[in-house]
């Protein structure tokens, strides 16, 4: 019996490492860039990336703050609605969704030289990354993604404001 | 076993692998928005969710495989029932946390919103399934020791 339950559990383990092993083989550059600090963003898998130069760089939370701290801008991507109820203090307002009547405003507004930092709602939320890459091709020269977005903002006590709040 | 036993047993089993073997193939697709679903869970460090988004879906495909095929059974089951019992503990330290985050179960791009308590509920589900088909497979093979009933 407990013969038995050995030989169960190592299979379990052979199963678990195989298994394992098969992933990192496959996603090995991914792991690496992560574990190396060149994280991806979330859309990179399924969009042509050709150079790193012409992608938003992901921040962490202590970046945004510091980008803030020193006259950087963060922007929100998110809906109008959401921007209403809550926004990390500070941002302002450019809907992804609506990004066709808002940009020219935006462009004639906000310095191409100013560093700007864009977020949505979080890991797998594609409209900060999407909102970054229109900037870039705007001409914006210094532009990031906080990946973590509102809910990591929120859920870290910083500022926020809104008719939520 | 008894034929509503065999039954039971079969139809538990083919529940389990249909689960993982669905769960691990769609998270598969997109490896970096599972990663961000890891990452809301805020438990592991930042490279670490990586680390897991691009192995635990293969294991959890492989484990419901061998289900599927009624091959290793017991083997996978500890794997399943391992996994899960981390899934549960995650998913408790959110809802203790206050955390309003998708669980990241099953499709990350899907957009379907489920909820920590509904995908502990779900979680003690499989839970169940999985201690029923290791104690249904352990009395067959027990009734089969004895010489009650043949081999199947």
């Amino acid at each position: 019996m407990l013969r038995d339950l050995k030989r169960i559990a190592l299979e379990a383990c052979v199963l678990i490492a195989f298994g394992a092993l098969f992933g990192l083989t496959l996603n090995h550059p991914l792991v690496m860039d992560a574990f190396s600090g060149r994280l991806v963003s979330p859309q990179s898998t399924t969009e042509e990336v050709n150079s790193l130069a012409a992608l938003p760089m992901p921040v962490l939370i202590d970046e945004v703050q510091q980008v803030m701290a020193s006259g950087g801008l963060i922007v929100d991507a998110r809906s109008p609605e959401l921007y209403a109820l809550e926004h990390i203090e500070g941002a302002v307002s450019l809907p992804m969704v609506e990004i066709d009547a808002e940009l020219s405003e935006f462009l004639g507004t906000v310095a191409r030289n100013r560093v700007i930092i864009t977020y949505c709602s979080g890991f797998g939320c594609p409209d900060s990354f999407d909102l970054g890459m229109t900037l870039i091709s705007s001409g914006y020269l210094d532009v990031r993604v906080f990946e973590g977005g509102f809910p990591e903002w929120r859920d870290a006590g910083l500022p926020i404001l809104g008719e939520g709040k | 076993m008894k034929h509503a036993q065999i039954v039971l047993y079969h139809l538990s089993r083919l529940a389990l692998a249909f689960t993982f073997v669905y769960a691990g193939a769609v998270k598969m697709q997109d490896v970096v928005a599972f990663a961000g679903h890891i990452a809301a869970y805020q438990i592991l460090p930042y490279a670490m969710n990586y680390l897991v988004a691009a192995t635990l879906p293969y294991v959890e495909f492989l484990a419901g495989l061998l289900l599927l095929l009624n091959t290793r059974v017991r083997p996978a089951l500890v794997a399943v029932g391992g996994m899960n019992l981390v899934f549960m503990l995650a998913l408790l330290s959110v809802l203790l946390r206050g955390l309003d985050i998708d669980c990241g179960c099953f499709d990350p791009g899907g957009g379907q919103d489920v909820s920590a308590a509904a995908a502990l509920l779900r979680d003690v589900g499989l839970m169940i399934l999985v201690v029923l088909v290791w104690w249904l497979r352990a009395g067959g093979e027990r009734r089969v020791a004895r010489g009650e009933e043949e081999p199947g």
